[in-house]
C-alpha cells in the first residue's frame, strides 16, 4: 500500500512537471497531416498542433497509444476528414478522451468533409452495397480547391473559439487565400499537358485530384478496397488496355504497391507512386505537397 | 520521453483489462500448453470475427448485442467442432486448428470480397486494442471471466474435453474484443511456458508476477516512448518471463 501511495504521488508530480504550452491559445488535435499543416498556415504560432497519424499511415486505422488520449483530452479543437474516413477510431478515442469541447455537434469539432461537395456518394444507401463510404469518398484533400474551401470554414471556426485571436487569424487567412489562388493557378498551367489523359488507379484514393486536373480514369485496379482483385477483373482489365492504353497507373505511397506493379509488368504501362498527403512532422507545405504531385504526375508524358 | 500519456486515468482501465484477461488465461494457458494447442485462441477468435460476418451478410446489425451473440455462438460452435476432431483426430490436432484459422480467416474474405467498399473495418470488429477498454465493457468482461474462472476451479475435472473447449471459446471471445489477438496470445501462452517446469508448489504466483508485471511495465513504458500499448506490453511479458526464468532456475526433483 505504501510502494502504491508513493508511485501515485510520482505520477502526479510528474504530471505537474509537464512542460504546459504556455505560448499557444489553442490545442489543435488534427486527424491527418493535411489538416495539422493547414491548421498551422491559418494559426501559426497561435496553435499547438499535434497530428495523430503521419504522412504514410493509412487513417483509416490506428494504433492505440496513450499519448494519442492525452492530447484528446488537452484539445480545444479537433479537425478531422469525416465522411467515415475515421469511424475505426475517431469515436473510441472521443469517448476516452471525455473532452466536452471536441464532441460531435461542438464548435471545437471540425469535420473537413462537411464544408466541401462530395464525390461518389452512392445514389441507393442498401445494405448489400456495404455501408461504410455512405457519406462519399473521403480523400477530399487530394483537390487544392477543395482545401481552400476548408481554409475558409476552418479559418471562421477560428476565430469563434478563440475571438481573441481575430486579428491574427485574419491575416493570416488573407495571405494564406491570395497565395494558394496564386498556386491553383500556377499548377493549373503546369499541369496542362497532362489534360485529359488515361490513367489506371489502384483504388479511389486520387478521386478528387483526378477531376481537378481533368485526368481520365479508364480503370481501377481494384474494385474493392483491401480486397485483391479476382482474375476475371484482372483479365478484364488487360484486355482494356490493350486496346486503350493508359499513359499511367496512379499508385499511392502508403499502400500495397504489388498490384500496380503487376499490372505494370503486364502492361508496360509505367507506374507513378504519389505520397498520399504532405509530409507535416517534417515541415512540408501544402503547397510543395501539391507542386510535388504535378511534377510527379507530369514525368510520363514528357 | 513523452511524459503526458502518463495519466492514470488513461492507463489505468488498460492494466485493469490486462488483470481480467490474465485471471483467465493463465490457468488456461496450461492446459493449451499441456494439449500443445497454442494457436487455438487464434483460430477461434477468428471463428467468432466470422459468425460477425456472416450475421452481418444476412443483415443483422454489426455492433451491439445481436454482433455479441453471433460471436459467442459461432465460437461455441467452433470449438464443439475442435473438440470433436481431437476426440477423432488427436495427434494432429495442431495442424487441424491451423486450418480451421486458415478457412475462418479467408471465409470472411470471400463472404465480404462482393460488397463495395468490403465492410474494411468488420474484419477488425472482433479484434480490440487495450487503451480503447472503457469501464463499462470492462464490468461485463469481468463478470463472464470470473464466471470461466470459478467453472474451471471447481469442476475442470468433471467437464471433460468438450467442456474445456467450450469455456476456452467464452474466455477468448471476450478477452480479444478487451485486448487484442497479440496480447491473448502473449498472456495465454508466455506466463504458462515460461513457468511451466518450475516446480508446482510455486502455484500461480509466478506466471502472475510475469503477467502483472508485464502489463504494468508495458503500458508506462508505451506511455514514455509514444508507442502502441499492446505490441509493447507483448515484448514486456516475454521480457518478464525471461528475468523470472533467469532468476528461477529449474528444480529438478
Amino acid at each position: 500500500m505504501h510502494f502504491k501511495t508513493a508511485m501515485l504521488c510520482r505520477i502526479v508530480l510528474l504530471l505537474l512537471w509537464l512542460p504546459g504550452a504556455a505560448q499557444a491559445a489553442l490545442n489543435v488535435f488534427a486527424c491527418e497531416p493535411e489538416w495539422a499543416a493547414l491548421a498551422k498556415e491559418l494559426g501559426g504560432e497561435r496553435l499547438e498542433i499535434y497530428s495523430a497519424t503521419t504522412a504514410r499511415q493509412d487513417p483509416h486505422h490506428i494504433q492505440a497509444r496513450p499519448s494519442l488520449i492525452a492530447r484528446a483530452r488537452k484539445a480545444d479543437l479537433l479537425i478531422c476528414t469525416g465522411a467515415e474516413l475515421e469511424v475505426g477510431w475517431l469515436p473510441l478515442l472521443l469517448r476516452k478522451a471525455g473532452n466536452a469541447r471536441i464532441q460531435p455537434g461542438k464548435p471545437g469539432h471540425f469535420l473537413a468533409a462537411e464544408h466541401i461537395e462530395m464525390l461518389e456518394v452512392p445514389v441507393k444507401l442498401d445494405r448489400s452495397l456495404g455501408d461504410i463510404h455512405a457519406s462519399g469518398n473521403p480523400h477530399i484533400h487530394t483537390d487544392p480547391r477543395n482545401v481552400m474551401r476548408v481554409a475558409k470554414d476552418l479559418h471562421q471556426r477560428l476565430i469563434e473559439i478563440d475571438p481573441d485571436g481575430v486579428e491574427i487569424y485574419t491575416k493570416r487567412f488573407e495571405t494564406f487565400g491570395r497565395d494558394w489562388q496564386l498556386a491553383i493557378d500556377r499548377l493549373g498551367k503546369q499541369s496542362a499537358s497532362v489534360n485529359d489523359v488515361d490513367v489506371v488507379v489502384h483504388h479511389d484514393y486520387w478521386s478528387y485530384l483526378i477531376k481537378w486536373l481533368n485526368l481520365n480514369r479508364v480503370a481501377t485496379l481494384e474494385p474493392v478496397p483491401g480486397v485483391s482483385p479476382s482474375t476475371s477483373h484482372l483479365a478484364e482489365m488487360k484486355q482494356l488496355l490493350k486496346t486503350q492504353p493508359a499513359e499511367m497507373i496512379i499508385d499511392t505511397n502508403y499502400m500495397n504497391n504489388r498490384p500496380a506493379k503487376w499490372l505494370s509488368d503486364q502492361t508496360g504501362i509505367p507506374v507513378v507512386t504519389l505520397p498520399a498527403t504532405v509530409d507535416f512532422n517534417n515541415n512540408e507545405t501544402l503547397q510543395q505537397w501539391f507542386t510535388s504531385l504535378v511534377d510527379l504526375i507530369k514525368e510520363p508524358t514528357k | 520521453m513523452n511524459i503526458e500519456g502518463l495519466d492514470p486515468s488513461i492507463l489505468a482501465p488498460a492494466f485493469i483489462a490486462g488483470l481480467v484477461v490474465l485471471m483467465t488465461h493463465i490457468p488456461l494457458g496450461y492446459e493449451v500448453l499441456r494439449r500443445g494447442i497454442i494457436f487455438i485462441d487464434i483460430a477461434v477468435a477468428q471463428i467468432a470475427g466470422l459468425g460477425v460476418i456472416i450475421a452481418y451478410t444476412v443483415g443483422w446489425d454489426e455492433h451491439g448485442l445481436e454482433a455479441q451473440v453471433a460471436a459467442v455462438i459461432s465460437a461455441l460452435l467452433g470449438a464443439w467442432i475442435l473438440s470433436w476432431l481431437e476426440r477423432k483426430y488427436g495427434k494432429h490436432q495442431e495442424a487441424l486448428i491451423g486450418t480451421s484459422f486458415i478457412l475462418a480467416a479467408t471465409g470472411g474474405i470471400l463472404l465480404l470480397a462482393n460488397n463495395p467498399h468490403g465492410g474494411d473495418h468488420l474484419k477488425e470488429l472482433l479484434v480490440g486494442q487495450i487503451l480503447w477498454v472503457e469501464w463499462e465493457q470492462l464490468f461485463y468482461a469481468a463478470m463472464i471471466s470470473i464466471c470461466v474462472l470459478l467453472t474451471w476451479v471447481q469442476f475442470r475435472q468433471k467437464i471433460g474435453n468438450l467442456g474445456f473447449y467450450l469455456l476456452f471459446a467464452v474466455a477468448i471471445t471476450v478477452s480479444v474484443q478487451l485486448v487484442g489477438v497479440y496480447l491473448v496470445f502473449a498472456s495465454l501462452i508466455i506466463p504458462a511456458l515460461a513457468t511451466i517446469g518450475c516446480s508446482g508448489k510455486s502455484g500461480y504466483g509466478l506466471p502472475v508476477i510475469i503477467g502483472v508485471s508485464g502489463y504494468a511495465a508495458g503500458l508506462v513504458l508505451s506511455a514514455l516512448l509514444d508507442l502502441p500499448s499492446g505490441a509493447v506490453i507483448v515484448w514486456t511479458i516475454a521480457i518478464s518471463a525471461l528475468l523470472i526464468k533467469i532468476a528461477m532456475p529449474v528444480k529438478t526433483e
